[in-house]
Parts: C-alpha cells; structure tokens; sequence
C-alpha cells in the first residue's frame, strides 16, 4: 500500500506526507515550546527582577538554599533526560523492551527531581520560614520553581501513560512521532532546569 | 507525487493490533454536529457568529458610555457602572470581538487559500473554539451576578486588580476568563502555523501565498509568543488573590509597575494581532476589484513581518508617563518610531494597487477604501505618541481613545465588514444587496466620524478617559453631545449591516462560483464549499492561483484529472473522524475555571475547610478535563475515505477500521 | 514483546548506532560541566567574569540539549529557526526588562527615600 511501510525502513527524520517534511506534530511541539520560551523567560524575570530589588527584612536566599540538594536534582534531571533522549532512539528502531525500560528510568528519575523539591519546599517553609506570603522572595521563588515543578509532573504523568500505552501493541515504530514529541517536551522542562539553576541559585552565592 | 499521495493515514492502518473502538459521532445536522464538529468551515462560523454576538454586546456597552457622557453631571448610570461598562466593552471588544472575527476568517478562509482539506489537528481547532466560548462566559458572568462584572479596566492594572481593593469575584472572574481566551488562542495559533507550514497544495510556495495567510501566519506568531507574557502576569495576579502572595504587594516589597510591563509586552504585540488580520483581508480585497495584482507584494509580506517583530520591542510606549528613566524612554520612543515605516509602506502599496486600476466600486471594495483613509489617520494620530514628551501630554486622555479607535474601528471593523461582504457569497452562496451594503457604509462611516473625531479635540482640551461624568464649565458639552449622536448614528448603521446580513442569510440573491471574478484558491470553489473542500488537491502554478487556472483551464482540467484518479487510487479523500472530546475538555476547563474563580471558600481561612468546596469544584473540573484528554489521545487521530461523483456529491463513505 | 521489531535500518544504521554512544558521552560532559559551574561560583575572581563563565557555561549545557538530545542538528534548520525565534525573542525580553528594573530611577522608594528627594529638590 504504501512504500514507506513495503521497505521496512521508515525515515523518521523525513514525512512525506507534509510540504517541509518535517511531521505536523513534531512542528507543533517545537512552535508551543518558542511559547514556552516567552512564558519562562517572563517567570525567570519576575524573579530576577524582584531580587534586584529586595525589600528591608528579606531573608538571605544563600541561608536558605540548599545547594548539594539543588546540584543533585539537577543531576538526576540530566540523567533523565539522557533516558529520555535513548528511549526515542529505541522506539525508532521499533525496540519496544528498550523503550519500556529507558521510559521507566525516565519517570523513575523524573519522580526523584519532584520528591527533592517536595523535600526542599518542605525544608524551606518549616525549617528556613520562608513562605510563599511572608517575603517577595518567597513568593517568586516557589511560584517559579513550582510552576516549573507542574510542567515535570505533567511530563511525568504523560510518560507513564506513554509507558502503559506501550503495552497495548498499539504503540509501534510508526509512531515514534508520539514518543519523540513528548521526549521534545521533556528535554524543554530541563533546559529550563538548567536556565533555573544558574539563575536562581548559583549566582545567589556568588 | 508521493507528496500528494497522503499516504500516512493508510501506512498507520496496516499494525496488526485492533484500534480502539470509542464513541465516533457521525451526525451531519443538529445540536450534536455542532459539538463534535471538526470541519474548520464550521468552526469558523462558529467563531464567526460568537464575535458578531459579543459585538452587539459590546456595541449595546458603548452606547451607555455614549448616554452618561452626552450631557455634563449626568446620572444615567452611577460611577460604579460606569466601571463595568468600559472595563467590558473593551474587554469584550478586543478578546471577545475582533479576535474571534479574525479566527473566524482564519479558520474559514486560509485552509481554502492553501488548498487544503483542513487544518493540521482538526480536534485541537474544535478545542480552541469551545475553550473560547467558556472563556467568553466566565468573563460576562458578571453581569448574572451580585458580585458584578469586572470593573478595573481591560488592562487590569495593579493594585487595582488586588484583593485589597477589588474583594468581590469580579476580576477572579476577568483573570479567569481571559487566561482561558488566552488558552485557546494559542492554541488555535499553533494549529495554523502548523497548517500554513506544512499543508500547502503542491506549488504553493511561501512566496506564493496569498497575503491575507501570510497575515495569519503573523498574527498567529504574535499569539504564540506575546500571550505567554500575559498568562504570566495573570497567573501572578491569580497568586497574589488566590494566596495572597507579594507579586503586586507593595507593602511586602511588591512592584505593581511590572504588571504593567508583563501586560503591555502582551498587549502591544496584541494590537498587532488585532491589525494584521484586517490588512490581510484589505490585500485580498483591493486586488480584485482594482483588476490589479497586489502591488509590491514581496514587500507588503517583509512588511507585515517586521511588524511583527517590532511589535515585540515598542511596549513601554504604553508607559512614558512612568518614569523609565531617559535611555529606555528614548530607546522605545525610536522603536516606536520605527515601526511607524513598515506600515507606512503598506499604505502605499495598497495605494499603488489602485493606482491606474480598473476600481469597480463594489460594497466590499467601498469598506475597504473607508479602512484605507481611517487606518492612517489612526496610523498617524499613533506615530504622535511616540515622541515622549508629546504622549506625556496625550497620555490617558480622550486623544488616546480618539486613536485607538480609529485603528481599531476604522481599521480592524471596517476591514471586518469588508471581509464579511467580500466572501459571504462564497460562505452561503448569496449575495448581498449592494445598496443596502453601500446604505449601511455611508451610515457606519458618518457616524464613525462624528462620533471619534471630536474626541481628539477633547482630548486636547483635557478630558480625561474612565472618567464617569464632568462639569458643565469644561467646554467639553458639544464635543461629547456631538459624539453621542455620531454614536447612535454609527449604531443605525450597524443595525442596517446586521439586519442586510440577516435577510442576506435566508433570502438573498444567489450567486454563482467566484462572483467578483476574483484571484485565489478559495474562489475556486463551488459555494457553500463541500465539505471536503478540495474535489482534487489543486496544483498551484502562479501567486494568483485561481486566476492561472481561470487562463489555463485546458490544461488544469488535465492535471486535475489525473490527480483525481491518483487520489481514487490511494483510498479517495480522508476525512477526519468528529470528536466530541474537545467539547467535553473544555466543560471540564469551565468547571475547573469555575472553581477557581467563583465558588466561595467555606468560611474564614483559620477554618481547615476553608478550601473545601473551591478544591473539590477546581479537582472535579481537572478531572473531567483529564479524562477527556486521555479519551481524545487515545481515540487516535482516524477517518473515513469518501468517493466522489463526477459532479462532487458524495458517492459513498468508507469506513475501513483503522484508517 | 508484543510487536517485536522486525525492520532493520539499511541506511544511516552506523549512525543511530554511535547516537546511543553519543548520548551517554554528552550526559557525562554536562555533569562535569555542571560540576564546573558549582566550583565556579566559590572561585575568589571578579564577579563579572564569573557571572560570564556561569551564563557561557549554561548556554553551552542549554545547546547541546537543544541540538543533540532534542535532535535539532539532525533536523530540517526551520525547527531550529522557529524554536529559536521564541528563544531570541524571550532572551530580549528578559535583557530589556531587566535593564528597565536595573536604573536608578525604577528603585523603589525605601522609608528614608523621601527624605532624599527633597534633599535632592532643595
């Protein structure tokens, strides 16, 4: 029927079936996340912006960050997405084992990031007294960081349905668009980890 | 060819597994078709008839302000109204009316224009619709409740916005309501990047494109990029009510001026949004009743894309008076200034399209005109405030509103009505009558007139805008009272359009295919078009696609032949499965949004229940919206093939699972 | 497995071949490289210079992401342009709002600010 499918190999860099070649959804993603970009890119300022000013009173963000945990989530982020970056490999070799298994080291690790900040927001409001109401630090930084924490647990929550999906013996190598797009989004969330932790707290200690 | 083939549907139909059967609603007619619509023809009517509804709504608005401001000391309504009244009207305005009239033309016209069958995700397109229209409720709620309709202005600006001073529901609801349209927008803007980029007909080029897609390719850019800004300094504002975080504390250290910056990178870019559209539509227009290519094309598209990109880095001009210090205040003064010449270029290449043109002085033609001379003198009453010190003098005066509406009315509305009546035979297949056409022009452009034009001078003369009523000593009584007449006048003349449309609809003359004998692929269609759009994909071969194939008709008929059979070989036409999901994913957004927005907390906040019933409302709402999502992820993407007769009614449906 | 893999790839094999080795080396080099932004911020220089080696070094983590895991350098350049029109655009932004928020005359008036200006007034 089709000659893509006769040949057994499928060009997953190449859809024939669009003018630039590029799949629709593979556009689509890369288009919502240049929108990501302004969103956190408006965040970010938010934040910078409200530390050039401190009010009288602020607490100072170095006594209060904990930068080992901070250093090891951020690892653990990269490594998921290392995990992330294979299991599209393997599902565009048609590798279903591989694929279920680098898609649970993904979620798995995903799940770690979020259970450090879990712990470090806990850490801050009941050890460090610092609220999301009781200083303008506070508030920028865990609206931030939280909002960048709900774009993981989305990402988490899609991986897993991903991951359930695999089983049914719908998902094939044909559509490994699906995989690579939501992998797109997952790197996204860890590139702006990466924006995050520069910018949020490491210049905070220098 | 393989291009052409559209293969992908059938590759996916050959895995050995089994789809998944879910609910496939099939209804062509009635309530249900409507819901589960994802043919982009009827869901730009639908966005078509919302904007005309809210535009009755906002218009009713502007005459209330029009009514209390005629005579001086009035009491017509109370300053708490007044409020109300201009907050929504400009509110409704823009979110509610010339956004979705320019979706409505997006989704409409642009598909036609490429010559595809629809956009790239059907589904996501119904989304953005009904995300829209829950939008568009939870915004006038208001008005149905004590707490009262939104009353801080359309740019909300902070501490007004605040729990402190505005404690009812009122802008939770205006939070609410414009995050959603905010939702919807982008997400209707990323389906038509997606659909102009990659689902043109073999030969349409970029540089073929007709201008008013290249308009909605911009405008959707300008979407997808400036409304993250806003959704930003709602999400804040959402906080800081919600919460009671420090965003726009200034007690706690909190900058109420960054809302303003936050708001006005969205709300430039947006006035952009608000344009563009309009040009595209007067670049179509002027074309084809000049007899004339559009002239300076490749220009008139760098054009609109340095609009664009400026559009980005003018916003502090919503800000002068703030105090930015001189270098930013000069730096965005420049760029203001700048941004001034590629709209200028455009005027004069619509100019040159006229120039020596064969005009045929059509009603669609006539509002397009109108647009051209109103637009500039909006343009060059804008180009003023770029100079610093002169806006300092202008700023929040009835000057701006003078503007703003002539950019907006006279530009945007005008361009509107132009579009309405330049492609109402192609929607519905009549026509409509020229001299009603040319009777409600001549009436919406004197009282446009009467109505803005004084304002300038009021501005002047210092009158202030939001300001409720004014003593009788000001010397702004004959401004206002001869505003409020051209106010009313404007309003018959909009009366007469609607009523012209309305009769148009059920009983109008009916037209023939291509009635002004016009230039792109649309037109190429038989009106109403089919549902499937396209009988056989065209092959595009020149800029104006449609008036090749008119010149070349032996050797289209040719083309289109052979293509024909390909298609018949590979399956026949795809079309889309409907979907009820993004219907119900959007109840779930309304509940949720309601939840967040309305419903009360239980008592005081030292109460553990204090969030009980706002939670469990907002869960509920994100649950339904889940499971739908989930529901519409898994029900996959699927169609059916049709075969067509050789007079294109619908030989038979072809339901293989699967495909 | 329940749709076991059946194709082989002829073309471009050796590639996705050295990818699985090229994604593991580059997840080690942007852990070194975030080790080095930790060590960077402890070092005794200037603060602007290691404000410089701090943003070269997460733009340098930022594109190989972007153009190794998020395959952009194996992909058609519009993906490129268009993520990079969103990202040109934010990055402007941000620079323009936070240079707005960095002159004197954005500072907030502090309790003893007013006593300021009319000094500076008188």
């Amino acid at each position: 029927m089709s000659s893509t499918a006769a040949a057994g190999a499928i060009d997953h860099h190449h859809d024939s079936t669009t003018v630039t070649g590029i799949p629709n959804k593979k556009l689509l993603m890369w288009a919502f996340l240049a929108s990501d970009c302004m969103f956190f890119g408006c965040l970010i300022s938010t934040h910078l912006i409200y530390r050039l000013h401190p009010p009288p009173g602020t607490p100072n963000a170095r006594d209060v960050f904990s930068i080992e945990l901070t250093s090891f989530s951020t690892f653990i982020l990269l490594m998921s997405s290392l995990m992330m970056a294979l299991a599209v490999n393997s599902i565009q070799k048609g590798n279903l084992k591989s694929l279920r298994w680098s898609l649970l080291t993904t979620i798995f690790f995903g799940l770690i990031f979020l259970g450090c900040q879990v712990y470090e927001f806990r850490n801050f409001v009941f050890e460090k007294h610092l609220t999301i109401t009781n200083s303008i630090l506070g508030t920028t930084f865990f609206t931030l960081t939280g909002t960048h924490g709900l774009h993981v647990l989305i990402g988490v929550i899609w991986l897993t349905a991903m991951l359930i999906y695999s089983f049914t013996g719908r998902l094939t190598e044909k559509d490994a668009i699906d995989v690579e797009s939501m992998g797109l989004y997952w790197h996204f969330v860890d590139i702006v980890w990466i924006v995050i932790f520069t910018a949020v707290y490491l210049l905070e200690y220098l | 060819m393989e291009a052409l083939a559209k293969s992908d549907f059938l590759a996916k139909g050959e895995t050995a597994a089994k789809p998944l059967v879910l609910w496939r609603p099939t209804a062509k007619t009635g309530l249900l078709s409507w819901l589960t619509t994802v043919d982009h023809k009827k869901i730009g009517f639908l966005y078509g008839i919302s904007g005309l509804f809210f535009f009755i709504f906002g218009g009713f608005e502007a005459l209330l302000i029009r009514i209390q401001l005629a005579v001086p000391n009035n009491s017509f309504l109370t300053s708490a109204q007044y409020s109300e009244m201009f907050t929504m009207h400009g509110t409704t305005m823009i979110f509610l009316v010339v956004m979705p009239m320019g979706a409505a033309f997006f989704n409409f016209i642009m598909p036609l224009q490429i010559g595809a069958r629809d956009v790239a995700f059907p589904r996501l397109n119904a989304f953005s619709f009904w995300t829209f229209a829950v939008g568009a409720v939870i915004l006038n709620l208001g008005w149905f409740m004590k707490d009262g309709a939104p009353d801080a202005g359309w740019f909300g600006y902070a501490p007004l916005t605040t729990r402190h001073f505005s404690p009812t529901h009122a802008i939770d609801m205006w939070v609410m309501g414009l995050q959603l349209l905010g939702v919807a927008s982008i997400a209707a803007a990323l389906n038509f990047i997606v659909t102009i980029i990659n689902m043109r007909a073999p030969g349409m080029t970029m540089m073929r494109l007709p201008v008013f897609t290249w308009m909605t390719l911009f405008t959707s850019f300008l979407i997808v990029l400036s409304f993250p800004a806003i959704t930003i300094a709602l999400v804040e504002i959402m906080m800081d009510r919600l919460f009671g975080t420090n965003f726009f504390e200034v007690s706690n250290g909190g900058l109420p001026i960054l809302w303003q910056h936050l708001f006005w990178i969205f709300g430039h870019p947006e006035v952009y949004i608000l344009i563009l559209p309009a040009m595209g539509i007067i670049s179509e227009i002027l074309p084809t009743f000049s007899r004339k290519p559009l002239f300076g094309y490749p220009i008139v598209v760098f054009s609109g894309a340095s609009i664009g990109f400026l559009g980005f880095g003018v916003w502090s001009h919503h800000m002068f008076t703030t105090g930015m210090g001189t270098t930013a205040t000069a730096a965005f003064a420049l760029m203001t200034m700048a941004i001034a010449v590629p709209t200028g270029v455009k005027i004069f290449n619509w100019i040159g399209t006229l120039w020596n043109g064969h005009l045929t002085m059509r009603t669609p033609m006539i509002f397009a005109i109108g647009f051209l001379w109103m637009f500039m003198i909006g343009g060059l009453s804008g180009v003023m405030h770029s100079a610093a010190p002169s806006d300092a003098e202008q700023h929040g005066s009835y000057f701006i509103v003078a503007h703003f509406h002539y950019v907006l009315i006279g530009g945007s509305l005008f361009a509107l009505f132009a579009g309405i009546h330049y492609w109402f035979p192609l929607m519905f297949g009549r026509k409509v009558s020229e001299f009603w056409g040319k009777t409600s022009f001549w009436f919406v452009f004197v009282g446009f007139n009467v109505t803005f034009f004084p304002m300038h001078f009021l501005g002047m003369e210092g009158m202030p805008r939001r300001t409720f009523t004014y003593d009788g000593d000001m010397g702004w009584n004959v401004g206002n009272m001869t505003a409020t007449i051209g106010a009313f006048i404007l309003a018959i003349g909009v009366a007469i359009y609607f009523l012209t449309m309305i009769y148009t609809f059920f009983k109008g003359e009916k037209t023939s295919k291509d009635p002004w004998d016009a230039r792109t692929l649309e037109w190429s269609l038989p009106n109403p078009p089919p549902e499937y759009n396209f009988k056989v994909i065209p092959t595009v071969h020149a800029r104006d696609g449609w008036w090749y194939e008119k010149r070349h008709t032996e050797e289209i008929q040719k083309e289109q032949a052979e293509h024909a059979k390909e298609d018949e070989a590979h399956g026949g036409i795809h079309m889309p499965y409907q979907s009820i999901y993004p219907f119900l994913a959007s109840v779930g957004i309304l509940i949720g949004a309601l939840g967040v927005a309305v419903i009360d907390p239980a008592s005081t906040t030292q109460d553990p229940g204090f969030w009980g019933p706002k939670v469990a409302v907002t869960i509920l709402g994100g649950l339904i919206m889940f499971v739908s999502v989930v529901l519409w992820a898994l029900e996959g993407n699927d169609g059916y093939h049709i075969h067509l007769n050789e007079d294109g009614s619908i030989k038979s449906e072809d339901h293989h699972a699967g495909h | 497995m329940i749709a076991p893999a059946s194709t082989a790839h002829a073309s471009g094999h050796e590639l996705e071949q050295s990818k699985f080795w090229i994604f593991v080396q580059l997840a080690m080099l942007l852990a070194v490289i975030t080790g080095l932004e930790l060590v960077t911020v402890y070092l005794p220089f200037m603060k602007w210079i290691l404000v410089a080696a701090l943003v070269i070094l997460s733009t340098v983590k930022f594109m190989f992401v972007i153009f190794y895991f998020m395959h952009l350098r194996w992909d058609k350049a519009f993906c490129t342009i268009l993520f990079f029109i969103g990202l040109v655009l934010a990055g402007g932004t941000m620079w323009a709002l936070l240079k707005l928020f960095s002159v004197a005359d954005s500072k907030p008036l502090t309790l003893d600010a007013p006593a300021a200006i009319v000094r500076t007034v008188a």
